[in-house]
């Protein structure tokens, strides 16, 4: 048994090979995805190891202790631990947002971080130079001195406290762990810790570490700083303790991105299993003979089984490894790819574990093998006599419209039609939840009604290429579908995965568009200036410099920052919700601030009246006309997170309005925010308006003239955010595309193998239809044109069912307040569909080559 | 033995001088056609007959210009074909020769009559609507056109490829052992057919065979043996096939 079925591989080696590919992708998704999270751990491990290197004892803020997490370790902590015996070096630890000017003059929020007492508390590599010693000096991170062109030696802007520039001196790089720099893509630089405080805000030490002295071990040294610190509210512990707790959130970080991609590696695999299945199936058709054969000299049925499925075993196994092997390469690529992203070289990791190996043969082969299953069952069914027979010319299957099959179909239709109702009616998470199973089921039911519709379906898209090529087009969709279940399931592998890409496309597009409506709604603002410094405010004097410009028709400055709302009476018991708040001039209300108003009005604002935001006021169980006692966090005093201490406002609610995106939850009169909070260093945003008549390019000229003097302004205009926002959906689209493109590569995979198997199978009728006077070239649209129906059924069904499922998400997701609009992005769905043909196009060419290649003799005797 | 007959002097469609066919090269080397000169006049029903291995099919499938010579010249009517391409063979097979497989003439995608126009409209041509009808009429097709190959019996498929060989009026018609798979009676069906095409249609037929019944049909028998030309009958019956035969020693 085992030397026919050594045989039986070597003989079909070729035609085994294309679907191995198949397998291998799908494999490659899925080790590529282990071993890219394995190095994303490993780099992140890098990092915190680099934090944590050397470092014998740490101290750390408890979290649960109020007092120290809002100041932070003070300098007299650091003193204290210097001062505890066997410390040989202790530093805190501590990184400020300083604004670094840039070549424009625009200010970046950049972190700035103190140099250390001694070099081995140092968190970073040095590249080149050495350590700031001087108030003067600073080291800045590589990647910065790259990306500004800062040699050694030469100068670099910092913004202090009063936003008044100091030049320093760049006496060294150095390099961070890789994977900080790429997760946030902030400039860093060094500095002596004197000067920090004069260049940000800092919340006291976020840690201080310490060394110990030759002798003393760690945990000796811990307790001697935990008595020494009486151990009010912080936490110490030693390095290895540190270590250890660093690496486990690390693991948790890394896993949730390896669980998103693992999800398209299912997919990726779903569309690989398909393929598989279709392979053995026609190998298995094509092999009845040699198979009753055997039955005939004595093969017992369960010995076909075996046969079969060792054969898709070495199959799984071959094709694992090369998938294996892709896999790495995969994840290489990936690498390289985010680092170009954060403009780095970054270091190509290639972890490869025990168990990324495991797991990639063990996908690799079950996969393989549970495909196979059901053509070795339908092998075994294989009478003996067929041997003796000739088969009947024209032996296709007959598909029987089996009512086993219908009813399937019926059921899970009607169930995904049902789960997708209720999921319109039920509210917005459960909806989606309910709709998204029952897109899964419909989907299902689609590709379980595959052999009874592709045969219309290819009918009635064989009328276009029939009607333009005459007769070889004609037999192409005769061929396309003489064998339904066959083509379903080639049809179905690149139906799934268009259809997953098409709904994710859709519902962005969708989502994309109806913000972008709501900010041309709600900001009909034609530039907005806001500080690139999160927490420095516009200076006032900015809005009178751009009052003063001409081409400007209305400047109006905005207040922002976080309030409490609580009813008059509970006010002082619980504090309440925190929310963003807005003070707006009156005059900018209805010109350039539009929310849609649900309740109430809103033309302007008195001193007494505030306007909630739908959801606000509903979290507050607020409602027209109800009485609210504001209080407005003072942000110098960093009462971010507690704003409930200061005095409180009582205010009437005048307006509830439906808004996103950027609208505050809450809007009052700007004399009424400096009211209930006098300490206020300026404007948070200034929105403005051109005069009519002044072109775009000269409106922004001027507004960049007028704030010139203030660096950390930063114009955005509406247009910009749409852009911005737009971008960064693309760019989630295409990280999308590129996962779910494997799967479709992997389907295409399968039109080819169908075709190839298809040609091989059709030898015969080839080298008919050449005999009666079809030529090479016709022969070649032939094939081409079945490969193309194949494709445009797959990739119009699957574009079809993904905007029909994004319809239906968008529905669910919608709510009485906030209607998303369905809007099918056409120009992508366009390049989609001609992908698919192009595709399919390439597709044919091998098998089509080959057809053409024939002899007519050789064939005709041959078969 | 004189090659030379009256009727070969009125008109020849198909003539083959000095072919040469090799298979494989060096030891393995086998001259499946050594130099074989031969004429086929038109309106002739020719059978071409020989043991096993004699080069029949390997000279078939030349003249029918489905396999290239190595040496020699081919002629179907005026036109030289070993020296044509691929594509103007092709143009030549669709337009000017019909062809009769033992199996496998149909294609099993399309119906009886679009098996039998495929030529045809592969050409961009129309059928003649009164040919048609005689075809179908004598074959006794009429009430079959609707059908698929697999709902036909193995003697049906067999006429419905001799309607496709006919319906374009071509200068010969081809046939490979068209009744090998067939029953006698529907074997004696098709043979009838294609004597009554040359007799009462004025059609050309070159049929390869192994069974003297067959060739019984035809006006002249041709015997090959060993890729040269063995001697020739006219007018054969059954028994002067099987003598002939004897006497090459198959």
């Amino acid at each position: 048994m085992l030397r026919t079925i050594v045989a039986g591989l070597r003989a079909r080696t070729a035609r085994l090979v294309l679907s191995s590919v198949a397998i291998a992708l799908g494999v490659a998704l899925v080790t590529g995805t282990l071993v890219l999270g394995d190095a994303i751990k490993a780099s992140v491990a890098d990092e915190f190891a680099r934090d944590a290197r050397n470092v014998d004892v740490a101290v750390d803020p408890n979290t649960s202790h109020s007092a120290t997490e809002r100041a932070g370790l003070t300098p007299a902590m650091l003193d204290t631990v210097r001062r505890v015996p066997g410390v040989a070096a202790a530093d805190g630890r501590q990184s400020v947002a300083v604004p670094l000017v840039h070549a424009g003059g625009r200010a970046k929020p950049a972190l700035g971080v103190a140099v250390a007492s001694d070099p081995r508390l140092r968190p970073y590599d040095l590249v080149s130079g050495r350590d700031p010693e001087r108030p003067d000096e600073v080291t800045v991170d590589q990647r910065t001195a790259a990306a500004d062109h800062i040699p050694l030696g030469g100068q670099l802007t910092l913004l202090d406290r009063r936003n008044t520039p100091h030049r320093f001196t760049v006496v060294g790089t150095y390099q961070q762990g890789t994977s900080r720099s790429e997760a946030f893509l902030a400039d860093q630089v060094v500095l002596l810790p004197s000067v920090l405080p004069t260049l940000g805000e800092g919340h006291g030490y976020e840690q201080i570490v310490a060394v110990a002295a030759p002798g003393v071990d760690q945990a000796q040294l811990a307790a001697r700083v935990r008595s020494a610190l009486g151990a009010a509210g912080v936490t110490v512990r030693t390095g290895a303790e540190l270590t250890q707790q660093r690496l486990r959130s690390v693991a948790e970080s890394a896993g949730s991105f390896s669980t998103f991609l693992l999800v398209f590696a299912l997919v990726a695999l779903v569309v690989a299993a398909m393929v598989i299945y279709n392979t053995f199936t026609i190998l298995l058709a094509q092999r009845t003979r040699e198979i009753a054969l055997m039955r005939c000299v004595g093969a017992s049925r369960p010995q076909v089984f075996r046969s079969v499925l060792a054969e898709a075993i070495a199959m799984g196994l071959a094709a694992s490894g090369l998938g294996l092997l892709g896999g790495l390469g995969l994840s290489a690529a990936l690498q390289r790819a985010v680092g170009a992203l954060g403009g780095t070289a970054t270091t190509v990791r290639l972890p490869l574990s025990g168990s990324t190996v495991i797991v990639g043969f063990a996908v690799g082969v079950l996969v393989t093998v549970l495909s196979a299953v059901v053509p070795a069952l339908r092998a075994t069914r294989v009478p003996p006599v067929t041997a003796l027979r000739a088969l009947p010319e024209g032996h296709d299957e007959v598909m029987r419209t089996s009512r086993k099959r219908i009813a399937f179909v019926l059921l899970l239709a009607l169930a995904g039609s049902g789960l997708a109702a209720l999921g319109l009616v039920a509210g917005r998470d459960t909806g989606m939840l309910l709709t998204g199973a029952g897109t899964v089921a419909l989907l299902g039911a689609v590709v379980a009604a595959g052999p009874l519709i592709v045969g219309p379906i290819n009918r009635l898209l064989g009328v276009i290429p029939g009607a333009l090529f005459g007769v070889p087009a004609r037999l192409a969709s005769a061929n396309a579908t003489r064998n339904p279940r066959r083509t379903a399931a080639t049809t179905a592998a690149l139906m799934i995965g268009v259809t997953i890409v098409t709904m994710i496309t859709v519902v962005a597009n969708s989502g994309k568009q109806t913000v972008n409506a709501e900010i041309d709604k709600q900001f009909p603002a034609d530039f907005t200036v806001t500080s690139a410094i999160s927490d420095r405010a516009l200076p006032a004097s900015l809005v009178d410099d751009l009052r003063r410009t001409g081409e400007l028709r209305l400047v109006a400055p905005e207040y922002r920052g976080y309030a409490t709302l609580d009813r008059p009476g509970t006010a002082g018991a619980t504090p309440g919700d925190t929310f963003s708040i807005s003070g707006v001039g009156t005059d900018s209300l209805g010109e350039l601030l539009r929310p849609t108003v649900v309740a109430g009005r809103l033309d302007r604002l008195g001193g007494d009246e505030i306007a909630l935001r739908d959801t606000a006021a509903r979290e507050a169980g607020l409602h027209v006309g109800d009485r609210v006692s504001v209080r407005v966090a003072d942000l110098a005093e960093d009462e971010r997170v507690d704003p409930g201490r200061g005095p409180a406002t009582t205010l009437r609610v005048v307006a509830i309005y439906h808004g996103s995106g950027p609208l505050a939850s809450a809007l009052v009169d700007a004399a009424a925010y400096t009211r209930m909070q006098p300490n206020v260093a300026g404007f948070d945003r200034i929105l403005v308006r051109l005069r009519d008549g002044v072109s775009a390019a000269n409106g922004r000229d001027a507004v960049e003239r007028a704030t010139r003097a203030v660096p950390i302004a930063e114009i955005d205009s509406a247009a910009q955010t749409k852009e911005e926002l737009n971008s960064e959906v693309n760019k989630v689209l295409a990280l999308v595309w590129a996962l779910i493109g494997l799967a479709v590569v992997i389907a295409l995979f399968g039109i080819a193998n169908t075709l190839t198997l298809s040609v091989i199978e059709r030898t015969r009728e080839s080298a008919l239809l050449r005999a009666l006077g079809l030529t090479r070239g016709q022969l070649r649209l032939m094939l081409l044109v079945e490969s193309v129906l194949l494709g445009v059924a797959g990739a119009g069904l699957g574009m079809l069912l993904g905007s029909g499922f994004a319809w239906l998400l968008d529905r669910s997701l919608s709510t009485k307040d906030e209607v998303i609009t369905f809007a099918v992005p056409f120009d992508q769905v366009g390049v989609m569909l001609l992908t698919a043909v192009v595709a399919a196009v390439l597709a044919a060419v091998l098998p089509a080559r080959r057809a053409a290649r024939t002899s007519v003799v050789a064939a005709m005797v041959d078969a | 033995m004189s090659v030379a007959t009256p009727q070969a002097a009125v008109r020849t469609a198909v003539t083959a001088q000095d072919v040469v066919k090799v298979y494989g090269r060096g030891e393995t080397a086998v001259r499946a056609l050594a130099g074989i000169s031969i004429g086929f006049a038109a309106g002739e029903f020719t059978a071409i007959m020989g043991p096993s291995g004699s080069g029949k099919s390997t000279l078939m499938h030349c003249l029918a210009g489905l396999d290239t010579v190595d040496a020699g010249t081919i002629h179907i009517g005026r036109t030289e074909i070993t020296r044509l391409a691929d594509r103007e063979l092709t143009k030549l097979r669709r337009d000017r020769i019909g062809f009769v497989f033992q199996a496998f003439n149909l294609l099993p995608t399309l119906t009886a009559e679009q098996n039998i126009l495929l030529g045809l409209e592969l050409a961009g041509r129309r059928p003649h609507k009164a040919w048609f009808d005689q075809i179908i009429d004598v074959l006794g097709l009429r009430d079959r056109l609707r059908h698929k190959p697999s709902e036909l019996s193995g003697g049906q498929q067999q006429r419905v490829a001799c309607a496709r060989a006919l319906i374009a009026q071509p200068d010969v018609v081809f046939a490979d052992e068209p009744t090998g798979n067939l029953d006698s009676r529907s074997g004696a069906e098709v043979l009838d057919f294609l004597r009554m095409s040359v007799k009462r249609l004025g059609q050309t037929v070159i049929m390869v065979t192994h069974d003297p019944v067959a060739a019984a049909y035809a006006d002249r028998v041709v015997l090959l043996a060993d890729g040269t030309l063995a001697g020739e009958l006219r007018q054969p019956t059954r028994d002067s096939v099987l003598a002939a035969l004897k006497h090459l020693g198959a």
